[in-house]
């Protein structure tokens, strides 16, 4: 099917603050389903609560702007219901990395085909720019006045350690890069994460911004990195809050067999196994009678 | 030589390549600026608002008459280039807009579009070969230097600078 980006964008007019590093990623997010080429009605976006979170109504995929946190848990009910559809799940650092935290080691190794992409602005943006769990060491927020006293978590070491199959980075300051990983990162049989820089321009540090990161940013394949070597991307990863790397981290050789593919395999194990349809009715039949006497 | 731009070798366009690729430029600025319009309109920014859908109206022109151009001389004929080759040539960067940006901010945000407009035609010229596109892109890159012209006479008609700062204030979305 010969798709478009503007194939998959709504009508619904964002409300992210003007500047708002999320305008950039949902751009790269309708080039990327272009390239990929499935239609909007067969594809699920699933979010959990925050400015990134509203991404899902900007696109003309179906949607479900659901519970803080939770977008993960949804986004895998989803897949095993209907594993036909090409499941897209996003929210913010806050949403991915505290409240959700928990559940991202579980759809990792679950290994769901889906791709998870969070828009990491360091903040809590929605709720007025508090701390949240990627903020810098000493960073001074609203709820941090004389600076934060926790180390930020590592998006990237977090999802490699895991084992995720497939992981990597982007910036909107980078669309054609940005555009390009995400298709990737969809087409890949399995769990893939994208991790997106995506500054918060009203409560976010001055000095981190787009033009910074066009400044700074370093694509991992100009650095001669084996995107088929963990060890290597575990390495490219420590470096998240200093250095800016984009483009495939990790990108498992032997995609693992994903949990939708077993759930499947099974279902039809024990549908071999199964008392054929008239069998059952007569048993129902059966016992109906036997309760009636 | 060639030069590749987001995967297009413009050292290898055709004139009808070449035609449809100003299209997606203007296309681009002009989507770009409506989108900011609507922004301003959220923010309750009447004057910005108001000088982006001027912008977006001349972007619009100018895209017509460019695909008026590229009908009349190939009809019908399919395009192999397409939107996903190009990003943000003419049209703002995104983080170009704030929610309280004066109309000055607006058109010196304008004004740096038509300047990085003008660089990337000289860029790639230096690349084509074929005579019939080299004269394209010169004309399109001598309209940026027109539009930048026409740009900065509105800037100059605007009451001085107050120094206002619109990252001083925020208008951030309601929380859930
Ligand atoms: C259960 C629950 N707890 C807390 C909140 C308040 N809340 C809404 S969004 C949010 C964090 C937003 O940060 P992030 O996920 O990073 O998204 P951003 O707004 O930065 O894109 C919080 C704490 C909520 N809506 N529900
Ligand atoms: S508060 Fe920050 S993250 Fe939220 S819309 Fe505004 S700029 Fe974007
Ligand atoms: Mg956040």
């Amino acid at each position: 099917m010969n798709c478009q980006p503007k194939d998959y964008k709504s009508d619904l007019k964002p409300i992210w603050c003007p500047g708002c590093g999320d305008f950039g990623v949902v751009q790269a997010i309708y080039r990327a389903l272009a390239a990929v080429g499935r239609p909007p009605h067969e594809i699920a976006f699933v979010s959990g609560i925050g400015c990134s979170s509203r991404i899902p109504g900007y696109t003309t995929a179906y949607g479900f702007n659901s519970v803080h946190g939770r977008a993960l848990p949804i986004a895998q009910g989803l897949k095993i219901a209907n594993p036909d559809l090409l499941v897209l799940c996003a929210g913010g650092d806050g949403d991915g990395f505290s409240i959700g935290g928990g559940h991202v080691a579980h759809a990792i190794r679950r290994n769901l085909d889906l791709t998870y992409i969070v828009m990491d602005n360091q903040i809590y943006g929605l709720t007025k720019g508090q701390l949240s769990p990627t903020s810098k060491l000493g960073l001074k927020t609203v709820t941090s006045d004389l600076g934060s006293l926790e180390a930020p978590v590592n998006p990237l070491l977090y999802v490699l350690s895991y084992g995720a199959p497939f992981v990597a980075q982007g910036t909107p300051a980078d669309m054609a890069g940005l555009a390009s990983v995400i298709e990737e990162a969809i087409r890949y049989p399995g769990f893939s994460f994208v991790n997106v820089q995506s500054p918060c321009v009203t409560f976010g540090e001055d000095d981190w911004q787009l033009k910074q990161h066009k400044a700074v940013m370093k694509s991992v394949a100009s650095l001669g990195h084996d995107a088929s070597d963990v060890i290597a991307a575990m390495r490219l990863a420590q470096a998240y809050g200093s250095e800016l790397y984009t483009g495939v981290l990790y990108r498992a050789p032997q995609p693992p067999s994903t949990y939708d593919a077993l759930v499947r395999e099974r279902q039809a194990e024990q549908q071999k196994k199964a008392l054929p349809r008239e069998r059952i009715l007569e048993l129902f039949a059966a016992k109906k009678k036997e309760t009636a006497a | 030589m060639s030069v590749r731009v987001q995967g297009l070798d413009y050292g290898k366009l055709t004139l009808k390549d070449a035609l449809d690729l100003a299209v997606l430029i203007e296309e681009e600025a002009k989507e770009r600026y409506t989108e900011f319009a609507d922004q301003m309109q959220l923010h309750h920014n009447a004057e910005a608002e108001s000088f982006f859908r001027f912008m977006a109206v001349n972007e619009e022109k100018h895209r017509a008459e460019l695909a008026g151009r590229r009908a009349r001389l190939f009809g019908d004929q399919p395009a192999t280039v397409s939107s996903t080759m190009i990003f943000d040539v003419e049209a703002p960067e995104y983080d170009e807009a704030r929610a309280f940006m004066t109309a000055r901010h607006a058109m010196e945000a304008a004004l740096r579009c038509e300047c990085k407009a003008h660089d990337f035609f000289v860029g790639v010229l230096g690349h084509i070969q074929d005579p019939a596109v080299r004269e394209l892109f010169d004309e399109l890159r001598e309209e940026e230097v027109h539009h930048q012209a026409l740009v900065k006479r509105e800037i100059e008609r605007l009451p001085p600078d107050s120094g206002f700062k619109p990252d001083d204030f925020a208008d951030e979305p309601v929380a859930q």
